[in-house]
């Protein structure tokens, strides 16, 4: 079992590598090719099911700048899923090398419960949570160009900027009301 | 004309889509010329069903030509009751498939020796299989037309599906059926769905098999899409991994629709602490059923998705093999150490 560390390699010239982490491995093939259409950074897209990754690729993997979790709320197993996967990643990801995306947040099954879970954990972890339309191309680019943004700043593309700077601005915070019952 | 009679076409037009009964009213051909040019199929359903009602009187249709247009259209249409498949075993010695006739003149015989109103029709198929329909009456009142019991059967192969029939009427059904055919007895193959021909395609292996073996297949041939290089899939190898062992276990071509798989356990509770349970005597009962549109391709996206851990257990990859969706799981031996629990018929 290997923790997968930010600065364990060094970063090549103009590249930025983002890691797509879904246990239905479904949205993120559409979100990567979306991802790519950038051209003014070389990108390098990695799709996995689940943390820890395996160790016959260490070799060949660049350095990851972000880490995104796409969890379907659809299905508990998504975010069962994604929950273990983030005890195989180190703490230094967590200073805004890592974000959730949200996907099927509309549909009308999803309990409630739920959501509120996955915003708890992101709150809990200090990263940002998103939320993405994943039927429509529209909803995949858009849901890239969010992605671009943060990436950017994670790998230093962006001057004066830094990742932990952004994830102040951008960090998921727990509505206090969030355990009273709602009245309406 | 009977007010009965009435009712069974006014339910049988009902239950006929519009678009289809103009098709089905011409493969029936008991319409004149006239009176066929005379229905504006345009026209909203009951003015239809008033119109054929008005023909019914002019041409004194009866009971069997109304059966016959219902016959004609469930052939058509098989898929929309729930068909239970049985298996007729040990044929007698001197054993040859019946032919048609003796067949039908046989088994109308013998189901009215063994019920006294009961009305039977029966048609051949283009696909060499015989419709029966029969309506049961008891000794005291007659057949009731408006829930008729299908069986289908096909002469060279030793299985019959049955749509509708109620558990007073199968040891009835079963014994004509033996009869008939000179078999000697009628067992449950555990198997139902919605769609006719996927159970006889199970039953009948006319789908493609996939053979157990240790040795991996010539799958890896497949092409894959060739995706851009700046893609990469960390966990490849595994996925291609499970989509081998989803396709060793179901196949990878298209599999037959089935609707449910039903699994009864019958065991022993085992647990130390719970001594109320595990004293019984009676068998701790437990059913698990799953349901889907099509299930055999639910649990292969599943398997091949990892949402079910491979080798996928011969419980699930046994539902093609067998030719069953019905299954009943008990303990293999009386001693306590054997936990495994093996499939059983």
């Amino acid at each position: 079992m290997s923790l997968l560390k930010p600065f364990s390699k060094l970063p090549t010239l103009n590249t930025a590598s983002i890691l797509l982490v879904e246990s239905e491995e479904q949205f993120q093939q559409s979100l990567a090719d979306a991802l790519l259409e950038e051209t003014a950074v070389t990108m390098n897209v990695r799709l996995a099911k689940s943390l820890p990754l395996p160790k016959e690729n260490e070799e060949s993997r660049p350095r990851i700048d972000l880490v995104v979790f796409i969890i379907n709320l659809t299905s508990e197993l998504s975010f069962q899923s994604a929950e273990a996967s983030l005890k195989h990643l180190d703490s230094g990801y967590f200073l805004g090398k890592v974000c959730f995306l949200v996907i099927n947040a509309r549909n009308a099954s999803v309990p409630i419960e739920r959501l509120d879970a996955v915003r708890r954990l992101a709150a809990s972890l200090h990263c940002p949570l998103l939320f993405a339309e994943d039927q429509t191309p529209d909803g995949v680019t858009n849901a890239a160009e969010r992605l671009l943004t943060i990436l950017k700043v994670a790998a230093g593309r962006v001057p004066m900027a830094t990742a932990l700077y952004l994830s102040n601005l951008t960090r998921c915070t727990v509505p206090p009301d969030i355990d009273q019952p709602s009245f309406d | 004309m009977g007010d009965s009679l009435k009712r069974l076409l006014q339910r049988l037009i009902r239950r006929i889509p519009t678009q289809m009964l103009k098709l089905t009213l011409e493969k029936w051909g008991r319409l004149t010329k006239a009176q066929q040019q005379s229905m504006d199929f345009t026209q909203p359903k009951w003015v239809l069903t008033e119109r054929l009602l008005g023909i019914c009187e002019e041409n004194e249709w009866t009971v069997k030509h109304i059966t016959e247009l219902e016959m004609i259209y469930v052939m058509d249409n098989p898929n929309q009751g729930m068909w239970n498949a049985f298996q007729l075993i040990d044929p007698e010695d001197d054993f040859q498939s019946v032919e048609l006739m003796k067949f039908k003149e046989q088994f109308k015989y013998h189901l009215g020796e063994l019920v006294k109103h009961v009305s039977v029709k029966m048609k051949k198929h283009t696909d060499e299989a015989v419709w029966i329909r029969i309506a049961w009456g008891d000794s005291f009142s007659r057949p009731n037309h408006l829930k008729p019991t299908y069986v289908v059967h096909q002469l060279q192969a030793p299985y019959v599906y049955v749509t509708s029939l109620t558990l007073k009427q199968k040891p009835l059904l079963s014994q004509a059926l033996i009869l008939a055919t000179r078999y000697q007895a009628l067992k449950d193959a555990n198997l139902s769905g919605r769609n006719l021909t996927a159970i006889r395609d199970l039953l009948m292996r006319q789908y493609q098999q996939v053979f157990p073996t240790r040795y991996p297949s010539p799958l890896a041939e497949k092409n894959e899409t060739v995706s851009n290089t700046h893609i990469e899939r960390e966990q490849a190898m595994f996925a291609a991994n499970r989509h081998r062992m989803s396709c060793e276990a179901f196949g990878d071509g298209t599999l037959p629709q089935l609707q449910s798989v039903v699994y009864k356990l019958e065991t022993k509770f085992r647990d130390h602490t719970n001594k109320t349970m595990s004293e019984r005597e009676e068998p701790f009962r437990c059913v698990v059923k799953f349901a889907s549109t099509n299930i055999l391709e639910s649990l292969r996206h599943c398997a091949s998705s990892g949402i079910v851990s491979t080798p996928v257990t011969p419980l699930l990859s046994s539902i093609p093999l067998k030719g069953k969706n019905y299954f009943v799981i008990t303990d293999n031996g009386p001693g306590p150490s054997s936990q495994k629990r093996q499939p059983q018929s």
